[in-house]
Formats: structure tokens, sequence, C-alpha cells
């Protein structure tokens, strides 16, 4: 079960998958707080954020994965995903343009499923990564 | 000073193991498209049953990340385990903390999928804290907390997605 988007054989190691680009705005913020259910005040209310000494209200962590996880899907396909990982490096900012960079890492076989393996990044206009991480994925 | 950091370290200790509760939740349509137009899917999969048949789906599947947000969703109250665990462990460790001051961040996420979630599921987890210590960083004392979440199928008990959860508190 599973989107059939990238086939084993014509991946190779070291491939790198569309990059996804997207200025973050305050609209962002707003429909993934309504998605999400976090209402954290930080991430939409810039009054309450100025007032906690934010110089802005902030993107949630859970945005910038979730958008780095439409850049993992449209590329290996939905549904393939077998792991997804992720640490938090830095905030990111409202008119921030965030990029992903991912990176086919490794291909491999395991009980008979054709694996790749993903190195991921997401990193704004300056080049300092908000999200690194890895993932892997089960192709057809 | 010595006495206080060695009663938190012993709390630290002591919520390992600890259950951080269990919960069901029903995945709903509406929900799943309006979380993967969140996240600037374009994808037709999330939208429409007919794409997600096309592409191999039982029903409409759910973006990777959703199972950090279903509970807000379809966590419907009469449906909750009546022995679901009093409390949770996270607070227990971080409550204290967050009331002296300080900064919570999430430092990490994990998922595992065991297979995709779609539209319809009815999906029970159990959770457990699976780590808590402390480190010293750049003059800050940064508190550490890891659980582990389980979604399985309620009516096969197959598992479905597994979540990890690091959390941290760093210091004033």
């Amino acid at each position: 079960m599973g989107e059939k988007k990238l086939n084993f054989d014509a991946v190779a190691v070291g491939d790198e998958a569309p990059v996804i680009t997207h200025k973050l705005g305050r609209t962002d913020l707003v429909k993934y707080a309504g998605a999400s259910g976090d209402f954290n005040p930080m991430h939409h209310d810039e009054v309450a954020a100025k007032a906690a000494g934010q110089p802005s209200v902030f993107g949630h962590g859970m945005f910038s994965m979730g958008l780095l996880g439409t850049a993992l899907t449209d590329y290996v396909g939905v549904g393939n995903l077998t792991r997804y990982q992720v640490r938090f490096a830095r905030q990111t900012w409202p008119d921030e343009v965030l990029s992903s960079k991912i990176v086919v890492s490794a291909k491999r076989e395991e009980d008979g499923k054709k694996l790749i393996d993903l190195t991921i990044t997401l990193s704004n206009g300056d080049g300092e990564d908000k999200l690194v991480g890895e993932a892997t994925a089960v192709l057809p | 000073m010595a006495d206080g950091a060695e009663s938190q370290a012993d709390v630290l200790k002591g919520i390992i193991g600890q259950p951080t509760g269990k919960a069901k939740v029903v995945i709903e349509r509406g929900p799943v498209q309006h979380f993967a137009d969140a996240l600037l899917s374009t994808s037709p999969i999330y939208h429409d049953p007919g794409a997600a048949k096309a592409a191999g789906f039982d029903a409409i599947p759910a973006p990777p990340t959703y199972s950090f947000a279903f509970e807000f969703a379809g966590k419907f109250t009469e449906m909750q385990p009546a022995d679901a665990p009093k409390g949770n462990p996270l607070m227990t460790a971080m409550g204290p903390l967050i009331a002296g001051g300080g900064l919570i961040l999430h430092g990490e996420q994990e998922f595992i999928y065991h297979r995709p979630v779609l539209v319809g599921d009815v999906l029970v987890s159990e959770g457990k804290i699976t780590d808590a210590y402390q480190k010293e960083s750049k003059g800050k004392t940064m508190t550490f907390v890891v659980s582990e979440t389980n979604w399985s199928d309620e009516k096969t008990g197959d598992p479905v997605v597994t979540a990890r959860f690091n959390l941290i508190h760093r210091s004033a």
C-alpha cells in the first residue's frame, strides 16, 4: 500500500529530491495552529510573543517537520515512509525563505523490502539549518 | 543546592518506564484534508478518495506527521479507555522546572511507520517515558524527557505508528 512514484532501480546514492521552497507567512502559522490544535500564542499572537521577549511570532517546529514531510512524500510517494526523524535546530521566523534538502544516503534490501535512506534538512536563505534529520522509505 | 540537584535526578530516574497515557482516536476525512493543506501539500491523494484508491490505498491516507495532531481532531471523550492512567509523569518532571522559569523546547521527533494512517481508522495508544536525564550546557541546566507512544489498529491489534517525542527544559 503506497503511491508508486519512485522506482528503487532508478535511484542512486547521492540523488537529490526536488527542492520545496516556501516563504514563511503568519497565515501559514494560523492555518497550522487550526489544523493541529497547537494554540501556543507564541505561534500566532504577536503581542504575546513580544511580551515574552521574542522579536515576533515564530513557527511551530511541527509545521517545519510537516513541510519537510510534504517534500519527502512528494519524492518517495505518499504512504512509503517507514521512518522519519528530525532534530529541531533553530526557530523559524516569518518572512524567512525555507528550503528542503533531501539526499539519498543509502540503498539496501531488508527482509525482501527495497529501502532507501535519506538525509534531510530544512534551512533558511542564509543557509542556517532549522531541522536536521533522517528518513527511510520502502520503494517498488 | 547539591541536595536539590540530587532530588531532581531522583525524580527523573523515577519517571522512566511510567505510563504517559492511553487514548483512542478516530481518523476523519475533513481534519486530514485540512492538515495536508496546512502543510502545503498539493497531492490529490489527501483530498480525493478516487485518487487514493488509484494510488493503492483502501482509503484516504494521512500525512506523515498527522499522528502528532490527531488527538486534537479525533479523541472523543466518551470513547476514552476507563483504565487510562491519571496524571502525566512528563509534568511531574517538567512542571516544577517550568514554574521556576526557563524555556520548554521540542528537541527531537521521530515516527516509525508500520502502515499508513487511513481515514476510517480507529487507533488506540499506549505511551511511556523511555528516558529522562539532565546535562549542563553553556551554564544552563538542560532537562531531557523522552516519551514513546505506540498506536495500533483497534480492530486487528496491528501496530500502525510509533512516535518518539523528546522534550527539553532549558533553565533560566
